[in-house]
């Protein structure tokens, strides 16, 4: 069971920082490229996405 | 399949190509080894386990044990110890799940068959689309639409103006990324997985049909290299076969609990 809720926790965290990074670096890349015309909101973009995924990940996982 | 040149070419290392295999008869486009292999595994599975139970005893034969062992596996470890009291209804698909990406995995090391259907990335996207359809099914059934959505939407314990933040990174993981890496994973570790063992065969095999005399010499360390693996990919294709059915579990569980 321990091993279960270890596999359980390790795909939801590979889970949430793949659509942090897709949802909002996706939204940066296209501000960038269609909005603004800037080029450093992509990387702001991946930013805002990791940290928010890191911020569900504590959510759920790391307060108890 | 084997697309190697004896003189003058050089090695042809296997692509991508090697995966896209001709029709067995010319006029029907459809039937190809997969495919073929795909029917094979269900026809295997459902008549193993049909010999395994029709003679059901309570001293049973070693058939019968043997399958029983497989779903004994299935119920308690996988579907009992994650969903909890309502696993039972699961039970069928779990099983029916696990035992057919076992089976055609394991195609893959099987002389003569030796291909995994599931390296076309399409028998994973199915697959992973009937999981998908089932946990959420469960989900909203169980809680209602609103309440099901509305639990993956909004994390609890957080100040609102966060919500525009984390919102759409739940959203996208529950309905893109995980029926997304569910699929992706098996497809990838097994088509891997046959490329590996074609680059140590195929290589061998062009080594010894060499013209120089050390290539000859060398050859048998690559197949013997090629066999290694082939113990490897028995275990990558069990335990990829069990990663897929339990993270299904896991997703039906998460569906069914109150809260995540």
């Amino acid at each position: 069971m321990a091993r279960k809720a270890e596999a359980d926790a390790l795909w939801s965290i590979v889970g949430y920082m793949l659509s942090g990074l897709i949802f909002w670096g996706g939204a940066g890349y296209l501000a960038d490229k269609y909005i603004f015309h800037t080029e450093y909101l992509t990387l702001v973009g991946f930013l805002l996405g990791m940290g928010g995924a890191l911020y569900l990940v504590w959510l759920r996982f790391g307060r108890e | 399949m084997i697309n190697l040149q004896l003189s003058g070419d050089g090695f042809v290392p296997p692509s991508t190509n090697d995966f896209n295999l001709p029709p067995i008869f010319e006029s029907i486009e459809w039937l190809t080894k997969p495919v073929l292999l795909v029917f094979l595994s269900v026809i295997l599975v459902s008549l193993f386990f049909v010999v395994s139970a029709r003679k059901a005893a309570v001293v049973p034969s070693k058939l019968q044990f043997a399958g029983e062992t497989v779903y004994a596996f299935v119920r308690n470890d996988l579907a009992r110890d994650v969903i909890g009291p309502e696993f039972m209804r699961f039970v069928p698909y779990l099983f029916t799940l696990f035992t057919f990406v076992l089976t055609n995995n394991i195609f893959g090391i099987v002389p003569f068959l030796q291909f995994p259907a599931m390296s076309h990335v399409a028998f994973p996207y199915v697959l992973a689309a009937f999981s998908f359809f089932v946990f959420h099914y469960v989900g909203i059934r169980k809680q209602g639409l609103l309440k099901y959505l509305k639990e993956i939407a909004f994390m609890p314990g957080v100040p609102k103006p966060v919500y525009i933040l984390l919102t759409p990174i739940e959203i996208a993981t529950f309905f893109l990324v995980r029926p997304l890496t569910l699929s992706l994973r098996l497809f990838a570790n097994m088509f891997a997985g046959h490329l590996l063992l074609l680059v140590f065969i195929l290589g061998g095999e062009y080594m010894l049909s060499d013209p120089n005399l050390l290539m000859k010499i060398l050859s048998p360390f690559a197949f013997t290299f090629g066999i290694a693996l082939t113990f490897f990919e028995f275990m990558v294709q069990c335990l990829q076969a069990y990663i897929f059915t339990l993270l299904t579990a896991l997703y039906i569980a998460g569906a069914l609990a109150d809260e995540h």
